[in-house]
């Protein structure tokens, strides 16, 4: 039990973490009520400007002053133009939960760009003013912390200057309020957009700088202040200011009570438990924002990517071709390596197979499909070693494991809808990983679980890549063909229902719901099973392999294949497992051309690469599609 | 015993401080073709709402081939036959025009999902039957070419007809169109009457919100008239054509 001083102390360590997290919090609000978005780049942007800075100050040795502002101009500038060029356009053109991946494509371009200027190390900046410590009464405070104090504290005054005492605000403001109105007024909608987007990144920015000297950071810290940030504002009420201050500074002095009283391994879980706790008590945060929008008068639900169906023959034709290709791979000559990436390509294929069920039909985002993964292999791997389970059964106790999974997940996100599902899966799946880490009796902990067998059915033994990679194109093969059945039935009709629309759906007896929660299903089985393969293939399996970047790598396979397509996926997986293989130089890129290939896929390629030879391959010999009529046609003279 | 299709009883919808819906009563008789009318912001779209469940009422009861309800959700109503369509019109983007229709049949397929995807047979048979039933209605509505293209690429008159025989896909036994002539033009408007005269006379009972005044007079057995959430009047064409009430709401909103 710490005395009252400790206790002092622990409330300064987390107000002081939280400031970051409010600031993290403040620019998602801010561009949340501009574009309606959430932008997961957020967090992203703290490392750009600490990496910045690290240039100016360590390497330049610029002043100290000089150094900040170089840093904040040049961060920003940066983020500016690659907002003008892929988010901006994006908010207008794509559907709003398109617009989420794409910015969760810029949180991992971003992170790669870091990783290929900054490497893999962790790397600490020098305070502004001295490592001694000050001490107030008995309490002592880092300098940096009265500094980032400070800053956080100037930042949350000039915000609320700029919005509500100058112009720009308040056309900020009326492009929140109602973008539609705001265009009619003569404001520029899509500047504004950049605008936010622009401070958000200024905000990020200096939180990144003043904050680099305490907590040291590395190439992928962004992903820990958005997941962070998102949690504050989902506590706060997401858009709403002092909700995403409130939020972040309740985040982060419950974490530091967390880390004292519990463990620091946990303090995170603890984070996240509490973020549960609140989407299902009050899902719209502590303080709810905005005005409730009349939601029978149809809210925008693109679609931009075009209708491609294959005649039966055709599909049949070219999907046999296509089978008996990949079939004969392993047979010729391939390079040392490849077939074992063949092999986990199409392990992940199965995963994401499940994700597109969910994402390109039914139109869901998960965020966290490598919970599903983890859970899936680690209780087939922990099975089959402790427990001397048969790798069959513990592959069928991760599908069940995974399912109860996905329907109490169910109990939450029912209730939830656009963003806060999102939110609710990246929940989940950071939850799983941080129980994998912690929980280090069962899973092995950070270092990872050793010594597992091959998978088998009976005594049969799939112990080479060429038999796993097998295993796993058969099993796709039918998985394809069993969704495909589901797909062009009732089943997908009502996935893609609710997809677009979900009040006209209900209109015509679907329950939405229902639909969900199975979609939902069906994905964490698909990952699930995935996973344990994922964990046999490797005889080995650590938290990493199977943590939230793997969510995000799996939503770019698709979108890079091609949502809403089955197959697509699998061109995705293929082309993101083989190219770092097959060069090698490129792996330092990996990260990076993920983000990229994500984002540029969004924007130029909407149908993926699948979905483009699709239509290449629909339009063989295939009679003129009919243009679609220019009036409303006659109806029939008698009604029967 | 026989029950009234819809028996609306003193509903009423308040949003914050606006009183959108008052004390509305009604009755519907089983195969009637009824009209509702009243200017912009009546509460014509409100009662929909709240008939279906969408915004339930503040208070007030509904109820339904004799059943109440109160509680039930959009979609158990859509199940019990009470089926409606959108002010504008809300076809299903990234589905065929065919496809769209079909999606209207959800309430009656019988194939479980699992034997949709295991490819059975009475799956495939009953997805071809309710293709034929679909195409035959687009047909109806002159779209039967056009089965194959985005249902969002044809233009704004043919997506509010996709949707009313999407509606009737549902088979349901009564409709509720809210404005589904808004965007025709007359000859187009006169061919809708007549399908929903046709879909009446099928045994459809039909509410139908329309601001038209010419369409209403010439197919409606009955019409009630909304102003400002109250209903200031209703029966026959006739009746309500005489009524000074019904001139005067209009008169009124048109200053
Ligand atoms: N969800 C809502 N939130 C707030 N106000 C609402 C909501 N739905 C309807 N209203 C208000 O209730 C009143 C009635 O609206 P309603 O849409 O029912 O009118 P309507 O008769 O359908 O009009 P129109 O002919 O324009 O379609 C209007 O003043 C409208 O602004
Ligand atoms: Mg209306």
């Amino acid at each position: 039990m710490p005395d009252l001083n400790g206790i002092i102390q622990i409330v300064i360590g987390g107000l002081l973490q939280g400031g970051v997290f409010a600031a993290v919090a403040l620019g998602f609000s801010l561009v949340y009520r501009v574009t309606g978005v959430i932008n997961l780049a957020q967090g992203a942007f703290c490392v750009l400007g600490a990496m910045a800075m690290y240039y100016f100050q360590t390497i330049f040795h610029w002043p100290l002053p000089l150094a900040v502002l170089g840093a904040i101009v040049s961060a920003t500038l940066f983020s500016l133009l690659i907002g003008a060029s892929t988010f901006v356009p994006a908010v207008s053109k794509l559907p709003v939960s398109s617009v989420l991946v794409l910015t969760a494509g810029l949180l991992t371009f971003f992170e790669g760009v870091a990783l290929v200027v900054w490497g893999n190390q962790p790397y600490a900046l020098p305070p502004f003013s001295g490592e001694a410590p000050v001490s107030i009464g008995s309490v002592r405070v880092p300098t940096q912390g009265l500094w980032l104090a400070a800053g956080t504290l100037v930042m949350i005054v000039a915000l609320w200057w700029l919005l509500n005492r100058t112009k720009i605000g308040n056309a900020l403001r009326a492009c929140a309020e109602n973008p539609l109105a705001a265009r009619l007024m003569g404001i520029d909608v899509p500047r504004m957009m950049l605008l936010s987007f622009g401070l958000a990144a200024a905000i990020g920015t200096l939180s990144g700088i003043l904050v680099a000297p305490i907590t040291s950071l590395q190439f992928d810290s962004g992903r820990f202040f958005t997941t962070s940030g998102f949690i504050a504002v989902a506590i706060g009420g997401l858009g709403s200011f002092a909700g995403s201050i409130v939020g972040g500074f309740l985040l982060g002095v419950s974490e530091q009570f967390a880390a004292f009283y519990v463990s620091s391994l946990f303090a995170n879980t603890l984070a996240l438990l509490l973020l549960l706790v609140m989407l299902i008590w009050r899902p719209q945060g502590i303080f709810s924002s905005g005005p409730q929008r009349r939601s029978d008068v149809r809210d925008d639900m693109r679609i931009h990517r075009p209708l491609i169906r294959l005649t039966t023959s055709k599909a049949i034709g070219f999907g046999l071709a296509f089978v008996v290709l990949l079939a004969v791979l392993p047979l010729v000559q391939l390079p040392s390596g490849v077939l074992s990436s063949l092999a986990i390509a199409m392990i992940l294929f199965i995963a994401v197979l499940g994700l597109d069920v969910l994402m390109g039909y039914a139109g869901q985002v998960s965020l966290g499909q490598a919970g599903f993964m983890a859970v899936g292999g680690y209780a087939a791997a922990i099975l089959a070693t402790t427990y001397d389970w048969s790798p069959l059964a513990g592959v069928l106790a991760g599908i069940v494991i995974s399912v109860v999974c996905a329907l109490a997940l169910s109990l939450v996100t029912g209730r939830l809808r656009g963003h806060y599902l999102a939110l609710a899966t990246l929940t989940f799946g950071l939850l799983v990983d941080s129980l994998t880490v912690g929980l280090v009796d069962l899973t092995g902990g950070p270092s990872g679980l050793v010594g597992i067998p091959s998978f088998a059915i009976g005594s049969f033994e799939f112990d080479t890549p060429a038999r796993m990679y097998w295993l796993a194109l058969a099993l796709s093969v039918v998985l394809v063909v069993i969704l495909q059945g589901g797909m062009r039935s009732d089943f997908g009709r009502t996935l893609k229902a609710v997809r677009t629309d979900q009040l006209a759906a209900a209109a015509l007896g679907i329950n939405v719901g229902r639909v969900k929660v199975v979609a939902l299903c069906i994905s964490a089985a698909l990952a699930s099973i995935s996973g344990s393969l994922y964990a046999f293939q490797f005889h080995f399996l650590s938290p990493e392999m199977v943590a939230t970047p793997r969510s995000f790598e799996m939503i770019a396979m698709l979108v890079l294949g091609g949502e809403g397509t089955l197959v697509g996926g699998l061109f995705g997986s293929l082309v993101l497992t083989l190219l770092p293989t097959l060069v090698q130089s490129l792996a330092l890129y990996k990260t990076a051309a993920e983000g990229a290939l994500l984002v540029i896929t969004f924007l130029f390629l909407p149908e993926g690469l699948f979905g483009r030879l699709a239509m290449w391959i629909a339009q063989i010999g295939a009679p003129p599609t009919p243009v679609p009529p220019a009036s409303t046609p006659k109806l029939a003279d008698k009604a029967s | 015993m026989t029950y009234p299709a819809l028996e609306v009883h003193q509903l009423s919808k308040r949003f914050g401080g606006l009183l959108a819906m008052d004390a509305v009563t009604f009755s519907i008789p089983v195969g009637s073709l009824t009209a509702l009318i009243g200017p912009n912001g009546a509460g014509k779209t409100t009662l929909f709402n709240a008939v279906t469940n969408l915004f339930p009422p503040s208070s007030g009861a509904v109820r339904f081939m004799g059943q109440d309800m109160a509680g039930l959700t959009g979609a158990r109503i859509a199940e019990l036959g009470l089926v409606r369509t959108f002010q504008t019109a809300r076809v299903f983007p990234g589905m065929t025009a065919l496809e769209n229709v079909m999606a209207g049949a959800h309430r009656h397929v019988r194939a479980s999902t699992a034997l949709q995807m295991l490819w059975s047979p009475g799956a495939r048979r009953e997805e071809r039957v309710m293709a034929d039933k679909a195409e035959a209605l687009l047909d109806l509505i002159g779209l039967r070419a056009f089965r194959d293209i985005a249902a969002t690429e044809l233009p704004m008159g043919a997506q509010k007809n996709l949707e009313v025989v999407r509606a009737l896909m549902a088979r349901p036994r009564m409709l509720l169109l809210d404005e589904p002539a808004a965007g025709l033009n007359d000859s187009e408007t006169a061919e809708l009457a007549a399908l929903l005269m046709a879909i009446r006379d099928s045994g459809i009972t039909i509410m139908v919100v329309e601001h038209n005044m010419s369409l209403v007079m010439g197919i409606a057995d009955q019409v009630i008239v909304l102003d400002a959430g109250r209903v200031v009047a209703s029966g026959t064409p006739a009746e309500i054509q005489r009524d000074p009430r019904v001139i005067e709401a209009y008169v009124g909103q048109e200053v």
